[in-house]
């Protein structure tokens, strides 16, 4: 951990709420999913007439960013954390990347929830928050989908009564 | 139908190319009492697309209309010409084709310009309706304008007409363009819209103006010179036109004409966009008025301008000499413009003295004073992420305001007021992490002016985050700019 100062400022003094692990279990079907081709060049690979190692290492390659990949993804999910705090939300996010996001309510222009195919099937569903900025992105992910709605309704109520012009 | 006295000789918006072509006439209005803009509009947008529709003549004859083109050359008069010198037939074939094509789109514009009216609403608000297949009708709410600015392009100006462009807030292309109007029209609207928006009553003389500065042509020339990369590259053609002089090589001249043209190139374009650069005072905002062939006049209105940049390049320093950008809401933001055209609506000014710029900025941004902020430098280990420029890289703020410098060569300074501020982000990459540093970025509305404070210490810069999320809500609450002229 990069220090601990940075550790306790990011945990401590606040609420924070960590996302569903049902994310973890979303994002790794998304995984297998797009290994499919993956998975498929490997065995035309076998199938071709090419020294044997060729598609060895193909599929060892193909095993060893998957492994990288499922464990990466254990760890991201649990980054995730939000904080309802007075007159702001934290957003923080990020293993390699990571990231703390400070949105004011009063700057809230909309929140939008989402939630794809896979996500409805194991219930997580994403909240994003919008502000005049394009580079805002503070997006939740992995919320359970009541969570998800009481957030929007907390946000859109505040937002409503600190709203600020530009 | 124009009951105002003839324009003011004060107003600087908008002036023609001293041809006298004049068109006379004003505004037009239809069974319903809404305006309409003025009748020669389908020709001015004919002659407009003239030199492209050049172009695709060019295309049509060398593709598969050669048979209209030669059928055309055969008519009696091009054939005597084709006989004295057959580049001259082929020079009015294409010019023929080329004003039949422009026709075609003067046709079209007709049909559009019946279609197209606009007027204000029982509330006060702008209503533009407008549409030949598709209706469209459109309601600009005037506390949503950001800028009433009044454009030439080039055959606009050869008429003495203008294009009145109505900036307001908004993700998509939410811009209101009215297509011709004489210049006294544009004035007279463009002075009722911006009385409305002010809450002042329709017929509210136009605001009078005091002239801050002009940029001297010589300066801007220069400057645009001198920056690093136009500067750098007429060097480096300098060099191989030597070389090849030296070696006799001489196929490095084709490589100096790529190396010096494109600078070259660059340089005259932005020189003909901010010729004349001035800037004017007026209780709507500042004025800005600019342009060689095609000339603009922006309005900066006050509270409307959010962030703030003066770069410095190198080789100006030694002048003194900064440019100042600036995000406005609104504008820049529309993705069908074009790159060029939004960096040239985000300049306060092209070039000044530091201290010009900085009484410009205190025009747009009253509380916004970068002398007096306390300044938080990236530590020494910073060189090993930055080794350039960190020696530069800060953050600085005060009870008003916060700012970000970063740059070496070209130094940025980027400021906004507090309530401006729309989220705060910090970040902190891998590199970064293994160095303990971190970036700090406020965001705000999308334009030119980045305000990121670049590989801090991350425990300080964490802390400055959270305070800067604190100033930030006080500052809104002290914020009151919803209308103009009101402060």
């Amino acid at each position: 951990m990069a220090s601990p100062n940075t550790e306790e400022a990011f945990t401590s003094s606040d609420e924070w709420v960590r996302v569903s692990p049902k994310l973890v279990t979303a994002r790794r079907i998304v995984l297998g999913i797009s290994m499919l081709p993956i998975i498929a060049v490997v065995v035309v690979l076998f199938i071709l007439p090419i020294p044997a190692f060729i598609p060895v290492i193909a599929a060892l390659a193909g095993l060893v960013f998957f492994i990288w990949a499922w464990w990466l993804i254990g760890r991201r999910v649990r980054s995730y954390a939000y904080c309802e705090r007075d007159d702001d939300l934290l957003v923080s996010s990020g293993i390699l990347f990571r990231r703390l996001v400070i949105v004011p309510y009063g700057r809230m222009q909309l929140v939008d929830v989402t939630a794809g195919p896979i996500d409805r099937a194991l219930g997580v569903t994403t909240v994003q928050l919008h502000t005049a900025a394009a580079t805002t992105d503070a997006s939740i992910p992995g919320l359970e989908p009541t969570i998800a709605a009481d957030l929007r309704d907390r946000l859109a109520h505040r937002g409503e009564t600190r709203s600020a012009g530009l | 139908m124009n009951d105002s006295p003839p324009p003011e000789p004060t107003s600087t918006i908008g002036d023609d190319l001293g041809l006298g072509l004049s068109v006379p006439g004003s505004a037009l209005f239809d069974a319903h009492g809404h305006r309409k803009v003025h009748p020669i509009s389908p020709l001015v947008h004919a002659v407009a697309v003239f030199p492209a529709m050049g172009g695709v003549a060019i295309a049509f004859s060398a593709s598969g209309g050669a048979a209209v083109a030669s059928r055309l050359s055969s008519l009696p008069g091009l054939e005597a010409l084709s006989a004295l010198s057959p580049i001259l037939a082929a020079i009015a074939v294409i010019a023929v084709l080329a004003a039949l094509f422009s026709l075609i789109v003067a046709a079209y514009q007709y049909v559009a310009w019946r279609a197209l009216s606009f007027w204000f609403d029982d509330d006060g608000d702008f209503r533009m309706q407008s549409g030949v297949l598709f209706r469209q009708q459109r309601r600009v709410q005037l506390s949503r304008i950001q800028a009433v600015d009044v454009t030439q392009p080039l055959a606009a100006r050869v008429f003495s007409m203008a294009v009145l462009v109505i900036e307001v807030a908004g993700q998509d292309d939410s811009r209101v363009r009215l297509k011709y109007l004489t210049l006294a029209d544009a004035r007279e609207i463009r002075r009722e819209v911006l009385a409305r928006a002010a809450g002042l009553a329709a017929d509210t003389a136009e605001a009078p103006q005091d002239i801050v500065t002009k940029v001297p042509t010589g300066r801007l020339a220069f400057s645009l010179l001198l920056r690093l990369s136009t500067a750098g590259l007429l060097l480096l053609t300098a060099v191989i036109i030597l070389a090849s002089y030296l070696t006799e090589g001489w196929a490095g001249i084709g490589f100096a004409l790529v190396t010096g043209g494109v600078p070259l190139i660059v340089v005259i374009s932005e020189y003909i966009r901010f010729h004349g650069f001035t800037v004017a005072q007026s209780p709507d905002g500042l004025r800005l008025h600019y342009g060689l062939l095609r000339t603009e006049s922006r309005t900066v209105p006050p509270g409307r301008v959010q962030a703030i940049e003066y770069v410095e390049p190198l080789l100006w320093r030694r002048f003194g000499w900064t440019r100042v950008l600036v995000t406005i809401a609104g504008v820049g933001a529309d993705s069908s413009g074009g790159n060029q055209r939004q960096q040239g609506n985000t300049v306060l000014i092209p070039v000044a003295d530091i201290d010009q710029a900085h009484d410009l900025v205190a025009r747009v941004l009253p509380d916004l004073d970068t002398s007096t902020l306390t300044w938080v430098a990236a530590p020494k280990r910073t060189w090993k992420r930055s080794p350039i420029q960190w020696r530069n890289l800060a953050v600085g703020w005060d009870e008003a305001a916060f700012a970000t410098r970063r740059g070496r060569v070209t130094k940025r300074l980027a400021a906004l007021p507090h309530a401006r501020t729309q989220s705060v982000r910090w970040t902190q990459g891998p590199w970064e992490r293994a160095l303990r540093l971190a970036t700090l970025h406020i965001d705000t509305t999308p334009g030119p002016v980045a305000v990121s404070g670049l590989h801090l210490d991350d425990d300080q810069v964490l802390e400055i985050a959270y305070h800067q999320a604190d100033a930030a809500r006080e500052g809104r609450s002290r914020d009151r700019s919803i209308h103009w002229g009101q402060q």
